[in-house]
């Protein structure tokens, strides 16, 4: 548990004195920040948003404003509507995966074991290598050959990325190898957070681990899992590079996400106003996930 | 404890500065990275200068070596080249173009068809026309789509390139197949004699995208353009369709050869590099490829000189046989460059015939131009009798738009998975078509 600061200490003349002479100058401090924060980060974005009303092709001049066209298009397009069902399994199998995974690793390498620095080292160890990278070694590893890569081990005969009933979970599959990491990174946080006492109270109540677990530190832990679902969630549904590297959204059209299929409308086949429609949906849905997600999530966190 | 984040308390005037700290080195970063992008002064202090050029990576060993001679030739010129592959030059390089900035010197893809073909950036203004330039004269008939734009000439291309079957000799003595098929039912025997040997006849690295149109591209010459040499113009007037031509049977032979058993077991989840390494090493028989990636397939082979090449026969008369044989990847001048004239006189460097030769060995491709000291690969040399009056252009280089050919990609895949069917696969390509 983090001390109460010694700013909440003060008596109250002092705190007003500080709001007075400190706190209206230092906005002034973060003003250049922002103005770069406005200008490579806020300008972009919005101005991008014009073009989701265009037909823009990318290059040239040439373009009208065709208003809510695209977002017409968008409906009635049947690659871009199924792109949206597989972007949504494999955010759902992202995030119940990799986080049980991820949770499974924190309380794996939260005991006193001689090895946990090192196993938590190896354990988080894929989320520092770059998604492009992960996915080509997964393509070697996803070989369909049955005495190479995980069929050679598993003694499988599998064809892991060229089944189209199976490419999406695969992909999932490596996104969770690589990210698990990340997850029992939070989740870890989150167990050193959990106090003693607690633990030791309920010991003295006779509580087993498994009750422990449910009554102490599941509650404890809810800040941890709204970061954590939070994150996954909003990885989960743009999810581009994996899906690139490994598939391209093939076998015909069994992997395109939403993002796969914005970037093909873009750079393939040079709609960018199109594009840009489908960016701004996607965004707009990943905000409206994230927002209804966390508001749940943080009403279900308890204080100690 | 409310909330994880605050563990790591900082106070509001502790984050200010730190954000006005980085703020300030945002700007000195910039400040300092600002320097002179077109000119360079050398030790002499004489002004040279200095040429943009992105590529492709097919295009890094010809254009190294031509960049190289011109350095020597011209050396108030430097040219630096960058290479990434397909996907991300297209990206980035589209991004430039969209923004204002290209290179002096860029990858362009010959005809239509592509967001970076010439038909679609020279549209757009962005492509300088070299029609006056001496090599643009002798430009066959032939290829004049792929080059040119309403009669002015965008792309430098030093020739062509085939599609047939790249092949190890080694398997095929060993299987007891003394010369290449010709016709549609010898490449059948020939693959069922490399299936009885032992043998994967076809290496088909499917999972690869590019990988899935090459068979369909081998035979679509006989089975369309062989019957009707003017498809093309047809179906673009919409006289004509993917649905109701000889594209259905190439397609039913694609799927013969997977029925029959001779592609590798699962096709869709192998890459371009195990199908390459499975020919090169005796695995398969034979794959079949653009001529532009053999020196790929040497690389990977114990002595470069198994691997030969034939056209792949797509119909039972061997004098209907016709193949397809395209512009290679080339380059063009940004128009609105600050360096235009210097740009186009390195292609008008690039036109002279000695580099038109250089370039088409590097690349195992036929000389756009030949004379006396063009070399040509002896694993293209049976396809030259084709390529006077029984060669057509990669299908994709008259269509148009970019959004046919991924979709041949995907409906490849789909076939090959058993996920659909010919009549839906070309249903969704002339749907495409007609975008």
């Amino acid at each position: 548990m983090t001390p109460v600061t010694a700013g909440r200490a003060r008596p109250a003349h002092v705190r007003r004195r500080r709001r007075f002479s400190a706190a209206a100058p230092s906005w002034l401090f973060a003003a250049p920040a922002l103005a770069v924060y406005a200008l490579i980060v806020l300008y972009p974005a919005v101005a991008g948003v014009v073009y989701a009303f265009t037909d823009w092709s990318g290059i040239g001049r040439d373009m009208s404003f065709v208003g809510l066209e695209n977002f017409r298009t968008l409906l009635a397009d049947e690659q871009a509507m199924g792109s949206i069902g597989n972007t949504l399994l494999l955010t759902v199998a992202i995030v119940v995966v990799q986080n049980g995974v991820g949770l499974l690793l924190a309380l794996g390498v939260h005991v006193k074991l001689k090895s946990r620095a090192l196993l938590r080292v190896i354990f988080f160890a894929p989320v520092v290598v770059s998604p492009v990278m992960v996915a080509f070694l997964w393509k070697y590893i996803y070989n369909p050959d049955p005495s190479a890569g995980l069929n050679g081990l598993l003694g499988l005969h599998v064809d892991w990325l060229g089944d189209p009933s199976i490419a999406l979970w695969s992909i999932a599959g490596m996104v969770v190898w690589q990210n698990a990491g990340y997850s029992m990174v939070i989740f870890l946080a989150g167990l050193e957070g959990v106090p003693r006492e607690l633990h030791e109270a309920a010991m003295i109540d006779g509580a087993g681990t498994g009750q422990r677990f449910r009554y102490v530190t599941w509650p404890l832990l809810a800040p941890a899992l709204t970061i954590n679902l939070m994150l996954s969630t909003i990885g989960g549904l743009k999810l581009f590079d994996q899906v690139f590297a490994a598939t391209n959204g093939g076998p015909g059209y069994a992997t395109e996400t939403l993002s796969t299929v914005l970037y093909k409308q873009a750079f393939v086949f040079g709609k960018f106003g199109y594009s840009t429609a489908v960016a701004l949906v996607l965004a707009l849905f990943v905000a409206a996930v994230s927002l209804i997600q966390v508001s749940y999530l943080r009403s279900r966190e308890v204080a100690v | 404890m409310t909330d994880l984040l605050h563990h790591a308390r900082v106070s509001r005037g502790q984050f200010l500065r730190m954000m006005g700290g980085l703020a300030a080195a945002t700007l000195a970063t910039t400040a300092c990275s600002t320097r002179p992008e077109t000119t360079a002064t050398t030790g002499g202090g004489g002004a040279t200068t200095e040429l943009k050029f992105i590529g492709v990576a097919d295009q890094k060993a010809p254009m190294d070596e031509l960049a190289a001679a011109y350095g020597k030739a011209t050396p108030a010129v430097r040219l630096t080249a960058s290479y990434a592959p397909t996907d991300q030059v297209q990206t980035s390089l589209r991004t430039q173009l969209g923004a204002g900035n290209a290179p002096d010197l860029h990858v362009v893809y010959p005809g239509n068809g592509s967001a970076m073909s010439m038909t679609q950036i020279a549209q757009a203004g962005l492509l300088a026309d070299l029609s006056a330039q001496a090599w643009t004269k002798t430009i066959p008939a032939g290829f004049k789509p792929a080059f040119q734009l309403e009669g002015k000439t965008y792309l430098y291309s030093a020739g062509s390139s085939v599609i047939g079957a790249v092949y190890n000799k080694k398997v095929f003595q060993q299987a007891g197949i003394d010369a290449p098929p010709t016709t549609w039912s010898e490449f059948l025997a020939v693959c069922d004699k490399l299936k009885k040997a032992g043998v994967t006849p076809i290496a088909l690295g499917a999972q690869t995208p590019w990988v899935t149109q090459l068979i369909t591209y081998a035979l679509v010459p006989s089975t369309v353009y062989a019957k009707d040499p003017t498809f093309d113009d047809k179906q673009l007037a919409g006289q004509a369709t993917f649905a109701g031509s000889g594209w259905h049977q190439a397609l039913e032979m694609y799927l013969e050869l997977q029925k029959r058993g001779y592609f590798n077991d699962k096709p869709n989840g192998t890459t371009f590099e195990q199908q390459t390494a499975m020919v090169a090493t005796g695995k398969a028989g034979m794959a079949v490829q653009v001529s532009a990636v053999l020196p790929d397939f040497r690389k990977a082979a114990a002595s470069p000189d198994d691997l030969s090449m034939f056209p792949l026969p797509g119909a039972d008369d061997a004098a209907q046989v016709w193949i397809p044989a395209g512009v290679v990847v080339g380059l063009g001048a940004a128009a609105k460059g600050r360096n235009v004239e210097q740009a186009k006189a390195f292609i008008d460097f690039l036109g002279r015939q000695e580099n038109i030769n250089a370039w088409a060995k590097a690349i195992a491709a036929i000389p756009l131009t030949q004379d006396a000291s063009s070399t040509i690969d002896p694993a293209v040399q049976s396809f030259l009798p084709f390529t006077k009056d029984r060669a057509v252009p990669f299908m994709d280089q008259r269509w148009p738009n970019a959004e046919v050919q991924p979709v041949h990609f995907a409906v490849v895949q789909e076939l090959l998975a058993g996920d659909s069917t010919i009549d839906e696969a070309l249903k969704k390509m002339d749907e495409a078509y007609r975008k």
